[in-house]
């Protein structure tokens, strides 16, 4: 039974595309056959992300239009295997993109035993985000600790509640998780930052993790590789975790607190 | 110092005549017909020219301003998009009024559209969880209750009371047809706006001693009235 992901947030740059590549290449790492679809057309970034570029012939819109087929627009990861990208396509807009195209791209996917089909959604809440989310039976809302973001990925989650074909056809609703990203919990204790409690108390919405600020994740984005790939950072320890969860794994959430500076740490600075 | 003018916005009604036939002839000879049925009603009426069609004579509105006048109408304006007719209008000396339509569509529909049906007991309208962001709740002609909060951005409006069992930190109003014995109960109210029958309050203007704790806000001779020990 394949399951269609929709990782969202409404506010731009607050982590979408790494959470959404880093999700797949860790679903896939677990032996399942993931699809990931770039739905931020225009502005691609995914293939970034996912360092391939250069290997992109055909893109999603290509085969929404029926100019391409799927199996040539799948682009296979060389790392993890069962992994797949379908990319955006840079020179077109999101008017590319129609709820009918969409829908069979997905039921094409199901249909080659996919088991999660992870749409990475723009930001914003017009045509582009509204689509991406319109198939999804799960939802991952991406939030950063700061207010305006919480605000948007409310925002977002009331969307997934309406606009959703679950939502239209009367279906069991689409089930939502929280990933809260660019955590920093010092800057929390010092009150820069809304703490991982107060936001989930705004959103309600069940926690699936918290993933740390931290350098590494520009470093994997530089270097076109999906930071849980990278196993030895926090931050791909919290999306491993993410995933674990995802699956139905109890686990205690991690990362959540300030390390304390021994001595000798604060003599040589790290 | 007496005021000698005030320029001030108005609606008023005014006729329309919509045409659906750009031949000058055909729509004189239509207009003659009508005002010989009832000369006296249409003297001095202002009109408002609603052309559904192009009009390819550059010189028919002229004309057609010259026959109302010469059937003692006013002519007053034009309502059109097209930029020919605007240019017509113009030589003519009309007024142009944009094509708006009638009724701008909301956005977004209330997530939880208060049922219409008229028959039977009305019950409150029940939100199961919070509202949010973005999210409007209208409970016309009757209560109004959220299990969850209001969240910040999202407005809840109801005809009757409101009940909110979460936070409110968006907006709430209570008796919006303008029942001022209309309350609104909240476990705890931190909200950008109350509003009961149309007298409302912003957040910088509650005091932030009524933001802790179960609130009823009620209206007592058009002040809004915050009462934390309404349970007592």
């Amino acid at each position: 039974m394949s399951r269609v992901i929709v990782v969202t947030s409404g506010k731009g740059g607050v982590g979408k595309t790494t959470t959404s590549a880093s999700l797949a290449a860790g679903l896939a790492k677990k032996g399942y056959k993931v699809a990931v679809i770039d739905f931020d057309v225009g502005l691609r970034n995914l293939d970034l992300i996912m360092g391939c570029e250069r290997r992109v012939v055909y893109d999603f819109v290509n085969v929404v239009q029926g100019e391409a087929n799927l199996k040539q627009a799948l682009i296979r990861d060389k790392r993890v295997d069962n992994l797949y990208i379908l990319a955006a396509s840079q020179t077109r807009d999101k008017d590319a993109l129609t709820e009918e195209g969409v829908g069979k791209v997905i039921d094409d996917l199901k249909a080659d035993g996919f088991d999660f089909i992870v749409c990475d959604s723009p930001a914003g809440i017009e045509k582009g985000a509204q689509l991406a989310l319109y198939y999804a039976d799960e939802a991952i809302v991406v939030t950063n600790p700061e207010v305006s973001s919480v605000r948007d990925s409310d925002r977002i989650l009331g969307i997934l509640q309406a606009k959703s074909r679950r939502a239209e056809s009367g279906d069991a609703p689409i089930s939502e998780h929280l990933v809260l990203t660019r955590y920093n919990p010092e800057r929390v204790d010092s009150g820069d930052m809304l703490a991982v409690d107060d936001v989930v108390d705004l959103l309600k919405v069940p926690l699936l993790g918290v993933v740390p600020e931290s350098q590494q994740v520009l470093n994997a984005s530089n270097a076109g590789e999906p930071v849980i790939l990278d196993e030895e950072s926090d931050a791909a320890q919290a999306y491993m975790d993410v995933v674990d969860r995802f699956l139905g794994e109890e686990k205690e959430h991690r990362f959540l607190t300030a390390e304390k500076k021994g001595l000798f740490s604060k003599f040589f600075g790290k | 110092m007496s005021k000698i003018i005030d320029l001030k916005g108005s609606i008023l009604s005014l006729t329309v005549l919509k045409l659906y036939d750009d031949r000058f002839e055909v729509t004189r000879d239509a207009l003659e017909q009508k005002v010989a049925q009832a000369p006296d009603f249409f003297v001095g009426i202002p009109v408002v020219l609603e052309p559904q069609v192009a009009l390819a004579d550059a010189t028919f509105l002229a004309l057609l301003v010259e026959f109302l006048h010469q059937k003692r109408m006013i002519p007053i304006g034009v309502r059109t998009e097209d930029e020919q007719i605007k240019e017509q209008a113009e030589y003519a000396g009309l007024a142009i009024f944009p094509n708006t339509p009638d009724k701008p569509a909301r956005p977004e529909k209330p997530r939880a559209a208060s049922s219409e049906d008229e028959a039977g007991l009305k019950s409150a309208l029940m939100i199961a969880g919070s509202v949010r962001s973005g999210q409007q709740v209208y409970a016309k002609d009757r209560d109004v209750v959220v299990m969850g909060s209001v969240n910040p951005g999202a407005e809840v409006v109801a005809d009757g009371h409101v009940h909110v069992m979460g936070t409110v930190m968006g907006k709430v109003f209570a008796g919006s047809s303008g029942e001022t014995g209309a309350r609104i109960f909240a476990n705890r109210l931190n909200p950008e706006l109350v509003c009961i029958a149309g007298m409302y309050q912003l957040a910088e203007d509650i005091d932030d001693q009524f933001k802790n704790g179960f609130m009823e806000v009620r209206l007592e001779n058009d002040k809004l009235v915050f009462n934390p020990d309404c349970l007592n």
